[in-house]
């Protein structure tokens, strides 16, 4: 066929009316294809984003429940987890490995020098802790993280959200406090006192700043060895001794109560002073207590993949909390890609109608021009050839609606993004190869049910 | 192209013409390459038989054959290609497009007859050449009636069906049209069968049916 037939073709067939049908459904396509391709993209930039800025949501600190106002809470001594609770949680489905974090225990007290020399205008002073965990657990290992006898610096591994805290939080409030960027806040110079009296004073430095474990961290081999030097083995435990049916004297330490004699021990009671009734033999609470020294009152787990809710009720059935912060990113995480779910569904929904709306007006462009389409079918034209004819109107008009359609997707992605910038949420604009694949896939199903769609209108004229 | 009919009957014929037909319910037999009359009254089923040898109608009883084959067994695929190749009709309602020129009409066919008349000559013929850049729509029943005359003779054919093609011209237009017909069919060496009202065209014909 040439194109001067191809042209008078076209012409024979034009029928009138059906134009604000197809605007219609071309307003459809450009609305529903760029919520579509908006949605299918943000939904990627998103988990993008969510696995590079935030904690992997497979990792989480676990302790027992704390219940309970502080003067119930005094005087008792940590809730550590028992060997078979330790054992009962590595054997739950989807536990991958478990490791213990190790306190202090002994006073400390943090100054931190923001102007970047000690002594040098105001010191952020506190008192805090210090953990260590396994390394293996660590995000990563920051290349100043070793510690021995001979190291002059203390390497503390602290939140990001504590430098986010301090730049949002302190540092506005207090004009003598600079807002610090991760560079800057690894370079202030740090004094750790140790001791109720600040008997001993070590230089420390921020290292590095952990987006998975919500805890003050120091090297193992650091905190051991402090622990051991500094430590009071019986720091918060303290005992009532009992003699005759009745308590004698005040409180006693679990040091007090080793320092008995081998007599005393074997005959004497006690009773922890958070539970003063439950009195037990020496030797036994010293046997409980010498052997939980090691057992951790907090633990981290990675687990495979995120945490199913059955497998969060199962841990708060037994008792334990699991650290706040990564349930609530995976709520942000849920809630976003609901949000993006809403916009896929509302994009589909246009979309449909969209087809829909087209495949209505398609049908009655092909029922308006059935006098002329049906006398070139009589003419001896194929129903193909008419089917192609109608089909290259369509993609006519349904290729710029689409391309107009990528254009305003990505326009929109670009706006938010720049939206997103200012909020501190960095995601690099432009569309995906996955988006493109995806809008080439969905621009083919559109294709794909139009044709049909003609082509069964023209097979109906030929019948 | 050899055409027979066997005892076709079209089932809205009345039943008080079937008697006084040549042609339903007979069996009839026209051979290839020859030119055929049929004439008859109006309602008698000329456009009708015209249309089931070009595949438009079936309800029928009896059966027609074009070639060896029985026009009912076709399917719509093989119609496409038999109206693109091999069978050409002149419809009495003409079937043109109003919007386009008369050339355009003429020009606006599947496949090109190899062994026609160029356009222009065949427009000088019938007397249209100063009309074939006018949209058909400002041209008379008469003048429409020679443009799709020329477009059926521009189509590639074996069997030329041409239903009342000179009910609106005169007598010099017709032995005009005629003539062009008499040549492009024998060049074709394709059997003709049309239809009339009752007047006989000036043509030289094999056979001659009342309905």
């Amino acid at each position: 066929m040439n194109t001067s037939q191809e042209r008078s073709m076209r012409e024979a067939v034009r029928a009138k009316g059906s134009g604000w049908e197809i605007w219609i459904a071309s307003l459809g396509c450009l609305l529903g294809s760029s919520l579509l391709i908006l949605a299918f993209q943000l939904y990627q930039d998103s988990n993008r984003f969510f696995e590079e800025q935030v904690s992997p949501s497979n990792f989480f600190t676990l302790n027992k429940k704390i219940q309970g106002g502080a003067l119930v809470n005094m005087g008792k001594g940590e809730k550590t987890f028992t060997q078979d609770e330790l054992n009962q949680i590595e054997k739950m489905d989807g536990v991958m490995r478990t490791g213990g974090f190790t306190r202090n225990k002994f006073p400390l007290t943090l100054y931190i020098w923001p102007s970047g020399k000690v002594g040098l205008g105001a010191a952020a002073k506190t008192d805090l802790f210090f953990e260590s965990i396994p390394d293996e657990f660590l995000d990563f290992i920051p290349e100043e993280w070793n510690w021995d006898e001979n190291s002059s610096t203390v390497p503390i591994i602290v939140p990001k959200f504590y430098l986010d805290l301090w730049n949002f939080g302190l540092a506005p409030s207090r004009v003598e406090y600079p807002t610090l960027s991760n560079e800057a806040a690894t370079g202030m110079p740090i004094e750790l006192f140790i001791g109720n009296n600040r008997e001993v004073t070590l230089e420390g430095r921020f290292v590095a700043f952990s987006k998975r474990i919500n805890s003050v961290l120091v090297p193992e081999s650091f905190l051991s060895q402090a622990n051991e030097k500094y430590g009071k083995p019986d720091a918060g435990q303290y005992f009532f001794l009992w003699k005759d049916g009745a308590v004698d004297g005040p409180p006693r330490t679990l040091g007090f109560l080793q320092g008995l004699t081998e007599e005393q021990k074997q005959n004497g009671e006690a009773s922890p002073i958070s539970s003063p009734a439950e009195k037990k033999p020496i030797l036994e609470i010293l046997e409980v207590q010498t052997s939980d020294t090691h057992l951790p009152s907090r633990i981290i787990v990675q687990i495979e993949g995120s945490p199913s809710d059955a497998f969060v009720a199962e841990l708060g059935a037994k008792g334990y909390e699991i650290n706040r912060e990564f349930p609530e990113q995976d709520l942000v995480k849920k809630i976003t890609n609901v949000v993006f779910l809403g916009m896929a569904i509302i994009g589909v929904l246009f979309s449909i109608s969209s087809i829909a709306t087209f495949a209505t007006s398609f049908r009655l462009l092909v029922t308006q021009a059935s006098e002329p389409a049906t006398n070139l079918l009589l003419l001896g034209f194929s129903s193909d050839s008419l089917t192609k004819l109608f089909f290259l109107r369509f993609v006519l008009i349904f290729a710029p609606v689409f391309l107009l359609a990528l254009a305003l997707g990505a326009g929109l992605q670009y706006e938010l993004c720049k939206i997103g910038k200012n909020v501190g949420i960095e995601v690099e604009s432009g569309l995906s190869i996955p988006t493109f694949v995806f809008a080439f896939a969905y621009c083919i199903v559109f294709l794909v049910i139009n044709r049909m769609t003609i082509e069964k209108s023209v097979k109906k004229l030929s019948d | 192209m050899q055409i027979e009919l066997q005892s076709l009957r079209p089932y809205p014929i009345p039943d008080k013409f079937i008697p006084k037909s040549e042609v339903w319910e007979k069996n009839l037999h026209i051979e290839s390459g020859n030119k055929c009359l049929l004439a008859a009254q109006s309602g008698k089923g000329k456009s009708t038989l015209l249309h089931v040898l070009y595949g438009l109608r079936s309800d029928c009883s009896g059966d027609a054959l074009i070639g060896d084959r029985s026009v009912f067994s076709n399917t719509p695929s093989e119609w496409e290609e038999i109206r693109k190749t091999k069978v050409s009709l002149l419809f009495q309602d003409l079937k043109l497009f109003p919007k386009l020129s008369a050339r355009e009409n003429i020009e606006l066919i599947p496949q090109t007859n190899l062994k026609a008349t160029p356009i222009d000559e065949m427009l000088t013929k019938v007397g249209m050449e100063q009309f074939v850049d006018q949209p058909v729509e400002q041209l008379s029943f008469g003048q429409r009636q020679r443009i799709a005359l020329l477009r059926s003779l521009r189509k590639p054919f074996e069997l030329l069906l041409l239903d009342e093609p000179f009910s609106h011209l005169d007598k010099e237009n017709t032995v005009r049209a005629c003539q062009l017909i008499e040549e492009t069919v024998e060049r074709n060496q394709a059997s003709l069968i049309i239809s009339s009202l009752g007047d006989e065209p000036p043509l030289n014909f094999d056979g001659r049916f009342s309905l």
